[in-house]
């Protein structure tokens, strides 16, 4: 990371109780969504977080945006700890922190026009007179290429690609610091995917925004983010730029994730060597001792199954500048 | 000629019907396909892909959803106008299925053997004991381990990949002639989805079976697919072999596609080149060529005429339609030219 700290996360735990019992409930088990994870965001930057299902991904994005609780670390934005914030606090911060949702049919109001969904933020907070959150509205759907004429329309007027535009629009109505944009193309179709994260890109550019771009498509990621997690089972095994994110992953995880993505070129697809993982990601509410990934991992195998993997969880260390990874042996790898 | 040919659709047009309105879902879709290979089908959401899948396999909703015009022949077995208890024997053991969601597709409330047993049964003249035996064999065949215990379980005990490979025992339990798979790793994390794309791929190997794998990935094509066809508005409108299509995509939209995606060996920073617009609705009647209103080499004919799928360089062999010689055909008046597919926009001056 470089230039000014904008967010810093660290040993974010996020568990989730499961409970038992009508009358005298109890604690049975808990879900262990985010299991220490620490991270930070440059102003300015996107980093992107990927991870498969269930990997704790969107947690953490519930978590920044407060609308989970955590239940141990810190989420320090701008000063402030995201973690413990309340009432006043909380108001102003979750201001300058906003988000972008994957489904661009539910996170729009059917019943509200386009103007009113946009407005709203504005009217929260109470910025400005009525005229000038009406001329707002313009300049924001002018902003995301929108016809400002649109402000009357409802939602169900819209396609996929022009509603995730009106939901970036009400991202950024209150001027964010920081855009939580969990899975923002993944609802929509490849052509208009593109359309949308030249947007993303372009706005960051002109308005010089912060990115936490969570998803699961790895190509996506790598296009847009400077830098890229990995996140596994509750925790980051691996962050890197992701230009050398691609081009020399160390975490076993993260090299057979990387080698799973096909490529749109048939010449390649032919020569490539996919690693195969072998089963599928243990349950996070009873995870493996040790390393989390070991129950799958093909270096465990591959170095003869050293104990020290299933003792020991290893932590996050930097190997070069800026490239941290969570594995005792990445230089085997 | 369909002589020869495993399946022919030729000019399969569906429309759907309902309170005077149409769809017109397939507009004049052929192809061939023969034993052993891998025809790919791209195309994003509303291109009719999964529509001509349904078709082919009599499993429109009806009455809305209707053959309107065309065949589909089975080894010259006209099946459009077979009666239902003729499809039923057709549907599973010759032509098989795989949909994109195994959630729905199993039935939440029997055992994976129950559903297994009564597959094999409703085609197979054998005991309950026989079936059992051959449903052990397919869950050992798609790697589920502890077959025998497994088959107790429901559906929902499964994860979403194990379920896929349930799905895919089921369809190649009759040893069908022809696989149809439907997004079948869309709702699959990527390393899930390699390994059900490896088991696909062994599988139809061994067995010679002619698949069709019906995708929006263009990865998952360029890896598994020997031919492609690209859909749009309920048309092809380009095919050839795999190599081909990615080396020198002629249509605009083949191009646009193939240029709108991020791609993991891209340039970094690169500038993505999207289609500009979105897909028709397809409820007014096509005129001219589709793709008009989003297309950056239309000319003015296109907005009149549709163009029908023609060899492009207007070599004077006849067309293959099927296997490694296939003949790369595309509909379009004024197709893309080669040092215009990087920039993936017309060069200055062309228009």
């Amino acid at each position: 990371m470089s230039g000014q700290r904008l967010l810093q996360v660290k040993d974010l735990e996020v568990r989730f109780p499961i409970r038992e019992g009508l009358i005298r409930e109890r604690t049975v088990a808990e879900v262990r969504a985010v299991d220490g994870v620490s991270f930070e965001v440059a102003k300015g930057e996107i980093l992107g977080l990927v991870g498969e299902s269930g990997c704790g991904k969107s947690t953490v994005a519930r978590a920044i945006t407060r609308v989970v609780k955590p239940t141990h670390g810190s989420i320090e934005f701008d000063g402030h700890d995201l973690a413990k914030a309340e009432g006043e606090e909380l108001h102003a911060l979750r201001r300058r922190v906003q988000m972008i949702f994957q489904d661009p049919y539910a996170s729009l109001n059917p019943r509200m026009t386009v103007g009113a969904i946009i407005q709203e933020p504005a009217d929260i907070y109470k910025v400005g007179t009525t005229a000038e959150r009406r001329a707002r509205v313009s300049e924001l759907l002018g902003l995301v290429g929108l016809d400002p004429r649109f402000a009357d329309r409802y939602p169900h007027e819209f396609s996929g690609g022009q509603r995730q535009r009106i939901g970036v629009a009400r991202a950024l109505a209150l001027n964010p610091d920081l855009v939580v944009a969990d899975e923002p193309v993944s609802a929509l179709d490849v052509s208009v995917q593109a359309q949308i994260l030249n947007l993303l890109a372009e706005l960051r550019q002109q308005l010089g925004l912060a990115y936490l771009f969570i998803a699961h498509d790895l190509s996506v990621v790598r296009h847009i983010s400077d830098r890229t997690a990995v996140m596994y089972l509750g925790k980051i095994v691996e962050v890197a730029p992701s230009i050398e994110l691609n081009a020399a992953p160390l975490h076993p995880y993260s090299i057979a994730l990387l080698s799973a993505v096909p490529i749109p070129d048939p010449a390649i697809e032919k020569k490539r060597k996919r690693i195969i993982l072998k089963g599928d990601v243990p349950s996070p509410t009873n995870p493996p001792s040790g390393c989390g990934f070991q129950t799958r991992c093909w270096l465990k195998e591959k170095l003869g199954n050293p104990e020290r993997c299933s003792t020991e969880s290893p932590v996050l260390r930097e190997t070069s500048s800026g490239h941290q990874v969570a594995c005792h042996f990445p230089e085997k790898a | 000629m369909s002589a020869g040919h495993l399946l022919t659709v030729s000019d399969l047009t569906v429309r759907f019907r309902s309170h005077g309105e149409a769809v017109y879902a397939v507009n004049g879709v052929s192809f061939d396909l023969d034993a052993g290979e891998t025809l790919g089908v791209a195309g994003e959401s509303g291109c009719g892909k999964s529509v001509t899948n349904l078709a082919i396999l009599g499993l429109l909703p009806k009455p809305a959803g209707r053959v309107e015009a065309g065949s589909v022949q089975l080894s010259g077995r006209e099946l459009t106008t077979l009666r239902e208890e003729e499809l039923r024997k057709v549907r599973g053991s010759e032509i098989a299925m795989i949909f994109q969601d195994p959630m729905t597709s199993l039935n939440p409330v029997l055992r994976i053997e129950e559903q297994l047993i009564e597959t094999i049964r409703a085609h197979r003249d054998v005991t309950v004991q026989a079936a059992r035996e051959r449903a052990i064999e397919l869950l050992v065949a798609v790697g589920v381990a502890n077959p025998e215990s497994r088959l107790r379980s429901y559906p929902h005990e499964f994860s979403g990949g194990m379920r896929q490979r349930v799905m895919i025992a089921m369809a190649l339990a009759l040893e069908p002639r022809i696989l149809i798979a439907d997004e079948p790793t869309t709702a699959l994390d990527v390393t899930i989805q390699a390994q059900v794309l490896d088991l696909l791929r062994r599988l139809t190997a061994e067995r010679g079976t002619a698949t069709i794998l019906v995708t929006h990935d263009l990865g998952v094509l360029a890896g598994m697919a020997d031919r492609i066809n690209v859909m749009y508005a309920g048309k092809v409108i380009e095919s050839g072999t795999t190599e081909e299509l990615f080396a020198h995509p002629r249509h605009p939209y083949t191009v646009g596609l193939l240029r709108s995606i991020p791609r993991l060996d891209g340039e970094a920073g690169g500038k993505l080149v999207p289609i500009e617009g979105r897909p028709p609705d397809l409820i007014a009647e096509p005129v001219g060529c589709s793709f008009y209103a989003r297309c950056a080499w239309r000319q003015e004919r296109c907005a009149l005429e549709a163009p029908a799928l023609v060899q492009i360089d207007g070599g004077t062999q006849p067309i293959v339609t099927t296997g490694a010689g296939a003949t790369h055909v595309a509909a379009c008046f004024n197709p893309v030219a080669q040092a215009e597919v990087a920039e993936g926009r017309p060069a200055a001056g062309r228009r």
